[in-house]
């Protein structure tokens, strides 16, 4: 496949644009997409650029179509994927079920909007539960959630080897803020930094003859009887309980001593970090916990962290109404640690409030 | 009847370019220059395409400082749902008003055609059409994609230099990118109107080190995200 | 002295000016559509439900009743509202994106049901909200911000021709027709014709306005109009497909 990016190199882009290239980067051959604000700009960069490099861009009647093409298209054989937020990411469930029910490799870019509803073009962290565990299933799913241009890069790229990789549908969650943002990264060929990128595979129309040399492909999605469902679902569990250690990515900062621990994920750590930083500089021991993947949560690393700090108390801060405060809840469910949250649905969250939150709780 | 305004030393300015080349903060900043010259300013904001990182955010700041700008406020543009994709009356008859004029156009692949959204823009005799480039973005980082990019965009008169990192800008990487931008207008045999440079970089980067201009820059448009 | 224009007693003056940017076609739609409201008399018992899209800056342009949905879901919920208290007069208002992309299979299905709803689609040719990507109504060649290169009909096919279709799905008790808002008597006619049809309790009806949309056209006056009457009006006839109302009526 033809280098996109050539030689590494420093970029001043926006969040949206960047995913773009990244999926070019990591050999993406086709996106399936719909309008909705605030991911347009990925596919606008994707039809420019795409047919430079002998790509490929469908604009689908809606989201639950863009959905149900994506999971053909990896079917066939194609590293596919689509972007949508809000609204979107609420129709797209549908086929991100199908995709988790068949173990199909589909890549989604969920730039959050506020909600409920059509709720804000702009900005939230309310997809948290959707993209996590939306859909008539059991959440076996695999979200990253960024935080810097650099990572939207790196992970959109890492996003399409898990996909291909582990087979559970795979998620780039940003926002709206980091969609529009703009910042410098660097941008590489995967390849130069040791990336090896998984080569997708066809699921139907595999070569040979049927009845010669190969059997048909019979990709079952409805069982007759609930023995049969059952099997599937325990199998997919147990891969995905396998491979957990594996994907499972965190950050932590200052947690050895901390009094406090803030938790908080996406755009949000960022003020987080900042945050922690002019605490510490105060004399107040705060500590910086952040899970990269929501699912699969960092459990244990977040309970190690609670248990080494002896923290009295830990802050969840998050732009949505306790949407990553109720994941943690049932993650480290039996620390008695009291958890505060500081909400802001569909709103930015700047230092100042943590650092005020924090002093006001401690 | 409506006629335009018949000064003779009138300016008007559209700036155009790539998504995120700079558009709206150089435009902010020449705004604001003239305005310090004594002039009256109008800055209107024609960014049809990106809804929400344009100058909106910062349009009561800006008119604190004696501009007029023409522009939905953020309020009246996010309450609709989607609602950001829009033109005010007042942007299209812009030219009706009085001063000096700075518009500040969106990207699109429709590039300059989107002056004709501008009653009579086209027409005026004083209009220029500056296209703003950074080499640091990656549609244009080489001296053939800027010039197929700026024979995308139709009618320009002259480029500005703006190649820079954001935060990790630095004198080196400005003398630097900028060639580049210098190569590719030669080669559309366009003029370099000026080169943007951040303020903090005024020392390092004096007068008489590009054979044009430098224009020194405050940034504005940080603050229209977090608010 | 400062003279007001004149306007349809059911428009909603505090929503006024409207926010459609100028030369967008939508407020002729809405003046032709407030005029037949007026003449009509049903003020009272009208609801009026637009889209997201541009059309959704309509939702408080009336006096009557009106709601909001969710893109492409007006439809249904038109007919919910209809199906819940027949007395009702329906009009759903949309965009050629809501009706024939996202919510093509409501409008599909609600037209073989012969609900009785009015709907009134704006064809624009393209999605102005959003700023300016392809619709289904795009024409061959026409450039768009998902379409930069000009719509390519191998990879995304032929403008949608709405009214052919519905009227290929609907009894002869459907109203269906095309208008424009180059023509405003004849597109009032067709307004009124279909809100009739309703009234009437005949069945489904269906009105596409071929409309402008400068600012993503980019276009000045002039070739706005050349580009509505002279290519759009090329791929998309004019006229009435389906009138059950009789000859006497049109």
């Amino acid at each position: 496949m033809q280098a996109v990016i050539g030689e590494s190199k420093k970029a001043f882009m926006t969040g949206n644009e960047i995913v773009t290239w990244a999926a070019l980067a990591a050999g993406a051959e086709i996106m399936f997409g719909y309008p909705i604000t605030p991911q347009n700009e990925i596919m606008h960069y994707w039809t420019r650029l795409a047919p430079k490099y002998g790509r490929e861009f469908l604009q689908t009647e809606d989201e639950i179509s863009a959905g149900f093409t994506v999971c053909g298209a990896v079917q066939a054989g194609r590293k596919a994927f689509t972007a949508t937020a809000g609204p979107g990411n609420v129709l797209m469930q549908e086929p991100f079920g199908m995709a988790e029910a068949m173990r199909l490799p589909l890549v989604a870019v969920i730039q959050q909007r506020g909600g409920p509803s059509s709720g804000t073009v702009v900005y939230s962290q309310q997809e948290v539960t959707l993209t996590t565990f939306g859909g008539n299933g059991e959440g076996h799913r695999i979200v990253y959630s960024t935080a810097t241009h650099q990572e939207i890069f790196d992970y959109v790229i890492k996003g399409f080897n898990s996909a291909w990789k582990y087979r559970f549908p795979t998620f780039i969650m940003g926002d709206g803020y980091q969609a529009k943002m703009r910042e410098p990264l660097t941008i590489y060929e995967p390849r130069e930094r040791g990336i090896e990128m998984v080569a997708p595979y066809p699921l139907v129309g595999k070569p040979g003859h049927i009845g010669e040399n190969r059997d048909p492909a019979h990709l079952c999605n409805i069982y007759s009887l609930e023995e049969e469902l059952y099997e599937v679902v325990m199998r997919h569990a147990a891969d995905y309980e396998r491979i957990i250690p594996e994907i499972i990515e965190y950050e932590e900062k200052e947690c050895d001593d901390a009094d406090i621990i803030v938790v908080s994920h996406g755009v949000v750590s960022r003020a987080a970090d900042d945050a922690v930083k002019a605490l510490r500089a105060q004399g107040i021991k705060a500590g910086y916990f952040r899970p990269i993947t929501l699912r699969p949560f960092p459990q244990q690393q977040l309970r190690d962290a609670i248990a080494k700090s002896g923290a009295k108390k830990m802050l969840v801060a998050e732009s949505a109404y306790g949407q990553l405060y109720r994941l943690i809840r049932q993650e480290i469910y039996g620390e008695t640690i009291p958890i505060e949250g500081l909400f802001m649905p569909g709103v930015g969250i700047v230092d100042y409030d943590i650092i005020t939150k924090v002093k006001g709780i401690i | 009847m409506f006629r335009f305004q018949s000064h003779t030393d009138r300016i008007i300015e559209a700036y155009i370019g790539e998504y995120a080349s700079g558009k709206s903060e150089l435009a902010i900043n020449r705004a604001l220059e003239l305005k310090q010259q004594g002039h009256q300013v109008v800055l209107v904001d024609l960014d049809t395409v990106e809804p929400f990182y344009t100058l909106r955010p910062l349009k009561r700041l800006l008119e604190e400082k004696g501009l007029e700008v023409i522009g939905l406020d953020s309020e009246e543009a996010f309450g609709l749902g989607e609602t950001g994709a829009m033109l005010t009356p007042q942007a299209r008859w812009a030219l009706w008003r009085e001063g000096d004029i700075i518009l500040d156009v969106g990207y699109g692949v429709m590039g300059a055609q989107t002056l004709n959204l501008v009653e009579g823009a086209f027409e005026s005799p004083h209009l220029r059409i500056l296209a703003v480039l950074n080499s640091l973005r990656p549609m244009t980082n080489s001296r053939d994609r800027i010039v197929e990019y700026l024979h995308s965009l139709g009618r320009v008169d002259a480029v500005i230099a703006n190649s820079h990192l954001g935060d990790e800008t630095d004198a080196e990487l400005v003398l630097n990118a900028n060639q580049i931008v210098f190569a590719a207008a030669q080669q559309m045999g366009l003029p370099v109107e000026y080169v943007a440079v951040e303020e903090r970089l005024r020392d390092q980067i004096p007068q008489g080190c590009f054979p044009v201009p430098v224009k020194y820059i405050k940034r504005y448009m940080p603050g229209a995200m977090w608010r | 002295m400062t003279v007001s224009p004149a306007v349809p007693k059911s428009w909603y003056l505090p929503s006024k000016p409207h926010k459609f940017c100028p030369g967008c076609g939508h407020g002729i739609v809405l003046k032709a559509l407030g005029e037949v409201i007026d003449e009509l008399d049903i003020l009272d018992r009208t609801v009026f439900g637009c889209d997201i899209g541009c059309s959704l800056l309509s939702w408080n342009f009336f006096n009557c009743d009106s709601t909001q949905t969710h893109h492409g879901r007006t439809t249904p919920v038109m007919v919910g509202i209809k199906r819940g208290r027949p007395d009702l007069i329906t009009i759903g208002y949309m965009g050629d994106g809501g009706g024939y992309s996202i919510g093509s299979q409501h409008l599909l299905n609600s037209a073989v049901r012969n609900e009785k709803v009015t709907l009134i689609l704006v064809n624009n040719t393209n999605y102005g909200m959003t700023g300016g990507q392809m619709a289904p109504t795009t024409l061959p060649g026409q450039k768009t911000e998902t379409t930069p290169y000009g719509r390519d009909t191998e990879l995304t096919g032929y403008p949608t021709k709405g009214p052919e279709f519905l009227s290929a799905l609907t009894q002869d008790s459907a109203y269906i027709a095309r208008a424009t808002v180059s023509n405003y008597r004849q597109l009032k006619r067709f307004i009124k014709n279909a809100l009739r049809n309703q009234i009437e309790g005949n069945g489904f009806s269906f009105v596409e306005v071929l409309s402008t949309c400068p600012t993503n056209w980019r276009t000045n006056a002039q070739q706005t109009l050349h580009f509505l009457e002279d290519e759009m009006e090329k791929h998309f006839p004019v006229g009435e497909l389906k009138n059950p109302l009789g000859k006497g009526d049109k």
